[in-house]
């Protein structure tokens, strides 16, 4: 457990990665959705609108929930980590998926 | 949980709530009317001068005389299968393309069987309302608007989410209190969080699909940016459309298609339970006859506010393209709508608008408190400090929770009832209903900003209940001067203008009261104090 307490004072740091890290973590995601569902040519499919559609409540959680990081670098450090993740996991599908 | 937490999740939700909460009531009061766009509009539409619309059976004689006179009908014209003062042609069709609207036309026919052809429309302050409700009260274009609204929407949902994991400590202990006693911040409390954990569904709900309302051109660019790296070339959307000047089809292609009766009673049997809106007749050389219907049916969500979509084939009646039609779609498809009809509240007929435009009021209320109970909580902070005048920060955020709320409140209803009174045949009547708005919204906003809180909290809702007064006050003047009125349930929209004007003069009586004999520090106090002040021994 943390010994630091929380506060909302260092917001900046943390929203900034939420919006800028937390919007293509997002990307990845959906669009790993999207590889792994879409049946069609395009992305205006039905599975591509629901990948769309699905950037709203991811986004906003981790919005939301980016103030329990304990600091902006933190928020950055860990969002860049789970931004690798994701994006390894869409190439692997795209890989799968042909 | 810890405090920590739940002290910054505070501190969060009042900050996000301050920069979005006046726009979110905009957005919602005027949404909630929303709900009723459909008996708005009628309410507000002068009669036709048109001869009533022929029967479907007669229709073809119409569509025949109007193809012949009217070549740029011939790509595509719209048969209507309820009309009303809000759709008051059988036949209508439109120049311009979608992304650039031209002139609407509707058709009927005079009783010796001539063409009636006019420009004029029906009332647009239903749509005005809409647009208001979109843009969150921004008098910008929709490019510029719809961005900003997005950010709100952002805001909107970190303060829902902020919200309950600031509640969730004393969940239990405040639930189903309401202290409506002497700690009035207490109850405005109290009050803020019953209505925000009772329709939290809902806001839910409203922020997420507010956020695609708002971004889904980004959200789909950035997608399609990413799915097209190292891809093979992506398909174009099929064939571009035909330019506007090109030459019109030829008239006995056109014709060969099923007549509408008959084309109705196809697509009714194929659909049994959806009631058929309008369907339109379209044809290009790439695509040959096709055409687009609209219908509603109680039992399903649908993909448009009122209506849902699909695509029929205008030689044979058949559905051609069912992925928006009711009871039609893919669990895929019927899942995307759902999204839609949870925005607009369009399933299950009047009791589920009824219970949303009370949701929708409830927001509005939601976010009022939410700005009081700021403005409450700074002064407290201030009297600690010493300080016994308020800081122009909280007289300034005082004066704007009363003038915006009060002045859209206003605004709409003036704009409304001005539908009667406007001239007919006024050139640009949807400007005309923006400039009502606007003038009535901005004064309002001055003179709460000029006379502050207190003074003007309780003129301005005298203004509001007289403004909203004047809706029926409009159709009372009608019904005596030889106006129009359509009757129907155009009669709801005075009922529950009535029921508004009532509300606000009641609450105009009580926010005097507390004027003259609340806390002498609130903000919301006209007593004088500096004469108070001279009257006490210093201490």
């Amino acid at each position: 457990m943390s010994t630091a307490e929380l506060t909302s004072s260092n917001w900046f740091g943390k929203v900034s990665a939420a919006v800028v890290l937390g919007f293509t973590l997002t990307l990845a995601l959906t669009c790993t959705f999207a590889v792994l569902f879409s049946r069609g040519d395009s992305y205006f499919t039905a599975q591509g609108q629901i990948a769309m559609w699905l950037v709203s409540p991811i986004w906003c959680l981790i919005l939301s929930l980016c103030f329990l990081f304990r600091s902006g670098a933190r928020a950055w450090g860990w969002l860049a980590v789970a931004n690798v993740i994701a994006w390894s996991a869409y190439v692997a599908a795209r890989f799968v998926m042909g | 949980m810890r405090t920590d937490i739940v002290r910054t999740y505070k501190d969060i939700h009042s900050w996000v709530g301050i920069i979005a909460g006046l726009a979110l009531f905009i957005a919602f009061y005027a949404g909630a009317i929303t709900m009723f766009e459909e008996p708005l509009q009628r309410w507000a539409s002068p009669p036709t001068e048109l001869s009533p619309p022929p029967s479907l059976e007669r229709t073809p004689q119409l569509i025949n005389q109007v193809l012949v006179t009217h070549p740029e009908a011939r790509r595509s014209f719209k048969v209507h299968l309820i009309t009303g003062p809000e759709q008051p042609a059988r036949v209508s069709w439109e120049t311009g393309t979608r992304r650039k609207p031209g002139e609407t036309y509707f058709a009927s026919l005079a009783p010796d069987g001539t063409l009636e052809v006019t420009n004029s429309k029906p009332s647009e302050v239903a749509q005005f309302v809409d647009v208001l409700h979109q843009q969150v009260g921004l008098p910008f274009d929709h490019e510029v608007a719809m961005p900003i609204m997005g950010v709100i929407a952002l805001l909107y949902a970190i303060a829902i989410i902020s919200g309950v994991i600031c509640l969730l400590p004393s969940l239990t202990k405040d639930l189903f209190a309401l202290r409506f006693g002497k700690n009035l911040k207490r109850m405005w409390l109290d009050l803020h969080n019953v209505l925000g954990l009772f329709s939290l569904p809902f806001h839910i709900v409203m922020a997420l699909t507010a956020v695609v309302f708002a971004f889904h051109d980004q959200f789909y660019f950035a997608q399609g940016a990413v799915q097209k790296i190292g891809a093979t070339q992506i398909e174009g959307r099929g064939a571009p459309p035909p330019a506007p000047n090109a030459p019109a089809p030829q008239l006995d292609v056109v014709s060969d298609v099923l007549p509408p009766a008959e084309l109705a009673r196809r697509v009714n049997e194929q659909m049994p339970g959806m009631t058929l809106i309008g369907m339109s007749y379209d044809y290009n050389a790439e695509e040959g006859h096709h055409g687009h219907i609209t219908g509603r049916d109680p039992r399903y969500g649908m993909r448009g506010p009122t209506y849902g979509i699909g695509e029929i084939d205008t030689q044979t009646g058949r559905i051609i393209e069912a992925d928006y039609l009711p009871g039609k779609q893919s669990g895929w498809f019927a899942t995307i709508s759902s999204f839609f009809a949870l925005h607009f509240g369009n399933f299950g007929g009047a009791p589920v608008r009824w219970s949303y435009f009370l949701l929708g009021l409830a927001g509005a209320v939601l976010f009022y408190t939410g700005n009081l109970l700021w403005i409450e909580s700074r002064r407290k902070k201030e009297r600690k400090a010493g300080a016994v005048e308020q800081t122009s920060a909280t007289r300034i955020l005082g004066a704007l929770t009363i003038g915006v709320p009060l002045g859209c409140i206003a605004g709409i209803s003036v704009t409304v009832a001005a539908a009667k009174w406007l001239p007919v045949g006024l050139e640009n009547l949807a400007a005309w209903h923006s400039r009502i708005y606007y003038a009535v919204f901005l004064l309002a906003v001055a003179w709460a900003l000029v006379r502050g809180a207190a003074q003007s909290g309780t003129e301005l809702l005298w203004a509001a209940a007289l403004a909203t007064a004047l809706i029926p006050i409009a159709s009372l003047v009608a019904a005596v001067s030889n106006g129009w009125n359509h009757g129907g349930n155009t009669r709801l929209v005075d009922i529950v203008a009535l029921a508004g004007a009532i509300a606000f003069a009641w609450m105009a009586r009580a926010a005097h009261h507390r004027a003259l004999n609340g806390p002498r520090d609130s903000v919301w106090s006209a007593r004088d104090l500096q004469l108070d002040l001279a009257q006490q021994p210093a201490e």
